[in-house]
């Protein structure tokens, strides 16, 4: 019986990707992929659409810094059936939005039947403060870090959470250039990095599943919101894709075990093609797992494959990326494929 | 603890693992690496953009 054929699916949050880098709409390239790999490996950003998201079986939702270190063959993945899932909640939120993010937490609960345990107030505002690299990716810090830690050990301790969700409210500015552009569909999302470092700092501090949704007020109605924006203004909150990925996000696990899945099962990868500069892929450069860069989905990045000597099949789009897996998992060379085969060579001297 | 955004250059390596590991021990000259990408690579360097964290010293009665 051959193993299971495993995927990575990674689109950078905060990079301007042309699919991804808005309102989960990477997501129908995931359930594209879920749907020839036996198992999905990818990340909060591709799964997350604000009050939507799709239930795959075979998809496992980890966020980040996880992705890193199970690509480093630090950490391993361990499926679950569930999750209790802690709600941190950032004390900068104004009780009204607070109220929404708990109504939505309700609704999960008793709509989709996840389970949470009691939720938590950080003891202190959290204090997201956004940035813009010069390469024109976004990225953020907060002012207290610890107090988001506090909050996270306390459900971890005293409620048992498997899982930890953050609400971190993020800074007002509606009529911003930044957010204006992303609503239209071809800016950078100006709240993206910081809410991976929100995350991050929770999962590198406990390696348990963490994902982030932002507290922010409505949006007006714009009549020419972009279709990829669309997700993120459908109702008062982030939350509820968050709270479904995190209700089955495997475990981060350091010592392997029967079920487990750790970074040398993975066949290929799939990346934008200018962004090649992260720490998973370059790690699972260095494995068998064959890497496929994908030119349309363009970003502010400027790290192609060539460039971070990384070897990788470039296919223009995610359909053709999808037909490399295909023939990949069932062992065809896709040079077979072409209309035009070139006869074999004898083996040069300078072959490595 | 406190989080900084900050920018780093390392010169190109021999391998994807060497340059990860460069590039953390450039990062960690100023904190302990949260999330870092390289954004910019050509010949000669490879631009990082990454968030750090710093653990502030306890104060102490002089």
């Amino acid at each position: 019986m051959r193993p299971p054929y495993t995927v990575v699916l990674i689109v950078p949050t905060g990079i301007g990707a042309a699919i991804g880098g808005y309102a989960g709409d990477a997501l129908p390239v995931a359930r594209a992929i879920a749907q020839v790999a036996d198992r999905l490996i990818t990340h909060p950003n591709v799964l997350n659409g604000a009050q939507l998201y799709w239930p795959l079986s075979n998809t496992f939702y980890v966020e980040g810094y996880g992705l890193d270190q199970f690509a480093a063959h630090r950490w391993g993945l361990r499926p679950v059936h569930q999750n209790r899932i802690g709600l941190v909640l950032d004390q900068g939120i104004e009780s009204e939005l607070r109220l929404r993010q708990l109504q939505a937490a309700d609704a999960v609960r008793a709509t989709l039947g996840l389970t949470l345990t009691d939720y938590i107030v950080t003891d202190a505002p959290l204090g997201v403060q956004l940035q813009t690299g010069a390469s024109g990716a976004t990225w953020g810090t907060i002012q207290n870090p610890d107090s988001l830690l506090r909050a996270a050990e306390q459900l971890i301790q005293r409620a048992k959470a498997e899982a930890i969700a953050v609400v971190a409210r993020f800074p007002d500015d509606p009529g911003s250039e930044a957010l204006q552009a992303y609503r239209h569909g071809h800016g950078v999302d100006p709240l993206a990095g910081a809410e991976a470092v929100i995350s991050h700092l929770v999962v590198r501090h406990f390696a348990i599943p963490c994902a982030h949704a932002p507290a922010l007020p409505p949006l007006p109605l714009d009549p020419v919101l972009s279709p990829k924006a669309a997700a993120e203004e459908l109702g008062y909150t982030f939350l509820p894709s968050v709270l479904a990925g995190l209700s089955r996000a495997p475990q981060f696990v350091q010592h392997p075990a029967p079920g487990d899945i750790w970074s040398q099962e993975v066949n290929a990868l799939i990346a934008p093609a200018n962004a090649c500069g992260s720490s998973a892929l370059l790690h699972l450069s260095q494995s068998p797992a064959l890497i496929i860069t994908v030119n349309d989905n363009q970003t502010r990045m400027q790290a192609s494959p060539e460039a971070m000597g990384i070897e990788a099949i470039q296919v223009e789009s995610y359909l053709e990326a999808l037909g490399v897996l295909v023939a990949h998992q069932a062992g065809i060379d896709i040079a077979a494929l072409s209309p035009k085969l070139k006869p074999l060579q004898p083996l040069s001297q300078n072959s490595d | 603890m406190t989080t900084h955004f900050i920018s780093a250059e390392i010169a190109p390596q021999e391998s994807a693992i060497k340059t990860c590991q460069a590039i953390e021990a450039e990062l960690q000259k100023q904190g302990e690496p949260l999330r870092w990408a390289i954004t910019h690579a050509d010949a000669e360097k490879l631009h990082v953009e990454a968030v750090v964290t710093t653990v502030a010293e306890p104060i102490t009665t002089p």
